[in-house]
């Protein structure tokens, strides 16, 4: 039976998304991506989706009337 | 002070110790709910709901999971719950062995390389919110925890209480969600230059 490499090349590469990408499985995984150009590509724009989200997240400092609000509330 | 003891304390009625907890947690919890439910208000519910919880089941905390896998627990099931009410339609994911066939017929447009993809561009900013607004709650919670509060896989499989497995199943189907709603209009912008 003729193995279909790039169907499981991009099914190995669609199951390492879910990993931390500098974890040593997906840094490993990363490498052999480049042999795939469509498997490049998409990885490459889900690392940089997941970068965008991080870097548009902003911490926001809790708001001193809502922490009033809580005290308040919990009576302290 | 160290926090099991400011936990015994808080069980036990001292105030000072409730206090000093909340005030270490809040600032957290809050943001916690503003990622998940993406709007001020909800999130100061959830705030306060999470620690009136907190007060209400202290004395069921017996410490097999740390302080913190517990409030984030309550305050991510809050969150979610409140999430569900409002009864958003979120856009379907999909079949995982649809999707991966479909892969292999498809071309992607690089725009992981260009430069004017950033987040100090308003629209760009724009379209990221609207992506994570269309994920539903399970991979919404997952990206959270995981993408953006960096927690391991192990804190978030505790906290959602799934497992690690399927923490990564979750991450994977929100991470290529959100990457094929932002390709749509990145790919175009590109390919426009």
């Amino acid at each position: 039976m003729k193995h279909d490499h790039s169907k499981e090349r991009i099914k190995k590469m669609c199951d390492m998304l879910g990993e931390d990408f500098d974890s040593p499985k997906c840094q490993a995984m990363a490498k052999q991506v480049n042999a795939c150009p469509t498997c490049k590509v998409y990885y490459d724009t889900v690392k940089k989706t997941v970068l965008l989200c991080k870097e548009n997240d902003c911490n926001e400092e809790l708001p001193s009337d809502v922490n009033n609000r809580l005290m308040k509330l919990l009576d302290l | 002070m160290d926090e099991t003891i400011l936990v015994e304390k808080a069980k036990n009625g001292d105030k000072a110790a409730l206090s000093q907890l909340v005030n270490a947690y809040s600032g957290r919890i809050y943001n916690l709910a503003l990622r998940i439910l993406r709007n001020k208000e909800d999130a100061e519910d959830i705030l306060q709901e999470t620690f009136l919880t907190v007060v209400e089941k202290l004395h069921t905390f017996d410490g097999r999971s740390g302080f913190f896998t517990w409030i984030y627990r309550i305050a991510t099931n809050a969150s979610l719950m409140k999430l569900r009410k409002k009864k958003l339609v979120f856009k379907d994911l999909g079949n995982d062995e649809e999707y991966n066939e479909s892969m292999e017929s498809r071309v992607f447009v690089d725009w992981s390389q260009d430069p004017s993809i950033n987040i100090y561009d308003e629209e760009v900013k724009t379209k990221i919110n609207e992506a994570v607004n269309k994920l539903s709650d399970i991979y919404r919670s997952v990206f959270v925890l995981r993408d953006i509060e960096s927690l391991s896989i192990k804190e978030t499989s505790e906290i959602l209480n799934i497992t690690e497995e399927n923490v990564k199943i979750r991450l994977r189907r929100a991470r290529q969600f959100l990457r094929d709603i932002l390709s749509e209009y990145f790919e175009e912008r590109v390919v426009n230059k």
